[in-house]
């Protein structure tokens, strides 16, 4: 392998890990709320931060005893370049025939293996 | 004459002159204990006066005499309080309690799961370990005067505890309950971010259920209520919606939880079975799950209601149309005036969680 090659590696790996930095987190919480209404595990088993790995079974059954919840309005963005992902809109959940809210806040993101993972409210 | 007769005389005279006498308003079984499960010996028309002798702690079952008048007794037994006539001839306060009777003979139960769970009284002794909690809960500024709900849809029902901050309440015999429902009652007008429709013992510890308005991010529920309100003791009512999403091991896990952190912080945390219908597909599901509360209380000494025994003698076990929730009498006060305990889930809910916080606040002397 010569001096070239190797250098070209170098290059599209730090590249690869730059993209992968500076990529936007905003979709991966939003995801991660959908999969949260959804009861999706996989999915959230995925985006979920190790640190509150503990907590999965709490965020696959958060609206187990509510119908038909859903997120309305949902648009999520970066807080400038914080580890903070800021939503607005709301999930509804329907229980017996009545509707519950509740209001989409500000999320923590953290970067592991070079990717965005949910990791709870934004203290 | 025999000693013994001149002795039956001699009762029969003192009941006739100490004992009130009340009737019954219909028909009702006389057992020969305070509940359901103890066998019944005879029936009480409508009418028919009988003397008032003891009753049981919670003052729901009293026992009844009758006697004719050359001082035989032609009955002896207990019925619910809920069954007489109150016309203020008689009051609880004056009414000897029997603190030895258990509430339920287990022996009489169908099954070995459910005479286990008859075997628990209908509220719980305060233990040496409360106090120490109490104590602890002061030293943290938790205010003795403050009690809060912490559960699920039941909990949540504005009719449960809530009406105690009316100042309307109608106690009937219950007259021994007044100074509690004064002490505690102003903290029960505000609602609790801990008590929401829906609310499962997993979400009490998701800060996605906790009210933004109030709760800091990234608060639990549980913590929020906590850190608002400063309780002295919180009412948990969790299993109604638990037993249709989880297992009861997965349940008792997360009722260890709240029992713990209620308990690290000073909060005295009263747990309650709930009611189930027979005919419920989670009938048994329902009854492991209550069985696990009796369980917990037991292992950290904190007060339990058992709501499930209590309700068993009323219609539909106390539950609405929907199975799930407890029925309401349609009065929108504290009502026990006219026997609404023995009808409706959540009169009799009432009546026992504050005859609970009668005991916490007598025992544990909190002014």
């Amino acid at each position: 392998m010569t001096m070239r090659t190797i250098l070209v590696i170098a290059l599209l790996l730090s590249l690869a890990a730059c993209a992968a930095e500076t990529a936007d987190p905003a979709p991966v919480v939003e995801r991660y709320l959908q999969a949260k209404v959804a009861g999706d595990e996989t999915t959230l088993r995925e985006l979920l931060c190790l640190s509150m790995e503990a907590d999965l079974p709490r965020e696959v059954s958060s609206f187990a005893s509510v119908t038909d919840a859903r997120i309305e309005n949902m648009a999520c963005a970066r807080v400038g370049e914080t580890n903070t992902v800021q939503c607005t809109g709301e999930i509804i959940a329907v229980y017996g025939t009545e509707d519950t809210s509740f209001p989409l806040t500000t999320y923590r993101v953290v970067q592991e293996d070079g990717e965005w993972k949910w990791c709870g409210e934004a203290g | 004459m025999p000693i013994r007769i001149l002795l039956a005389l001699l009762l029969a005279a003192t009941l006739r002159v100490e004992a009130p006498q009340t009737t019954a308003y219909q028909e009702v079984f006389v057992h020969r204990g305070p509940g359901h499960t103890f066998h019944d010996i005879a029936r009480l028309n409508p009418g028919v006066p009988v003397h008032i002798i003891e009753r049981n702690r919670v003052g729901n079952w009293v026992r009844v005499t009758r006697t004719t008048d050359n001082g035989t007794v032609v009955l002896d037994g207990w019925v619910p309080t809920g069954y007489l006539n109150y016309d203020g001839s008689f009051h609880l306060s004056e009414i000897p309690v029997n603190t030895t009777i258990a509430d339920a003979d287990p022996a009489n139960a169908d099954y070995v799961s459910t005479g286990k769970l008859y075997a628990v009284p209908l509220i719980s002794e305060v233990s040496r370990a409360m106090q120490g909690v109490y104590r602890y809960g002061q030293a943290l500024g938790k205010r003795s005067n403050v009690v809060t709900k912490v559960g699920d849809s039941v909990s949540t029902n504005s009719l449960y505890l809530n009406p105690m901050s009316r100042g309307d309440h109608e106690l009937g015999p219950y007259d021994f309950l007044e100074e509690t429902i004064n002490f505690f009652g102003p903290s029960l007008a505000a609602g609790s971010v801990a008590s929401r429709i829906g609310m499962t013992t997993y979400v009490i510890f998701d800060p996605l259920w906790a009210d933004k308005e109030h709760c800091n991010p990234g608060e639990t529920p549980l913590a929020c209520e906590y850190r608002i309100k400063q309780p002295a003791i919180a009412m948990i009512l969790f299993g109604p919606n638990d037993v249709r999403h989880m297992t009861d091991a997965e349940f008792a896990v997360q009722m260890r939880e709240i029992v713990e952190q209620s308990l690290d912080q000073g909060v005295i945390p009263v747990l309650s079975t709930f009611s189930v219908h027979p005919d419920d597909r989670l009938w048994w599901q329902a009854i492991n799950f209550n069985l696990r509360l009796t369980e917990i209380s037991a292992e950290y000494e904190v007060p339990l209601i058992n709501f499930w025994a209590a309700s068993r003698i009323l219609p539909e076990y106390g539950l609405d149309v929907d199975g799930i929730h407890v029925a309401n009498s349609g009065f929108p006060n504290i009502k026990f005036s006219t026997g609404h305990e023995v009808w409706y889930g959540t009169s009799l809910q009432n009546l026992l969680a504050i005859r609970m916080l009668d005991e916490l606040r007598r025992t544990l002397d909190m002014h």
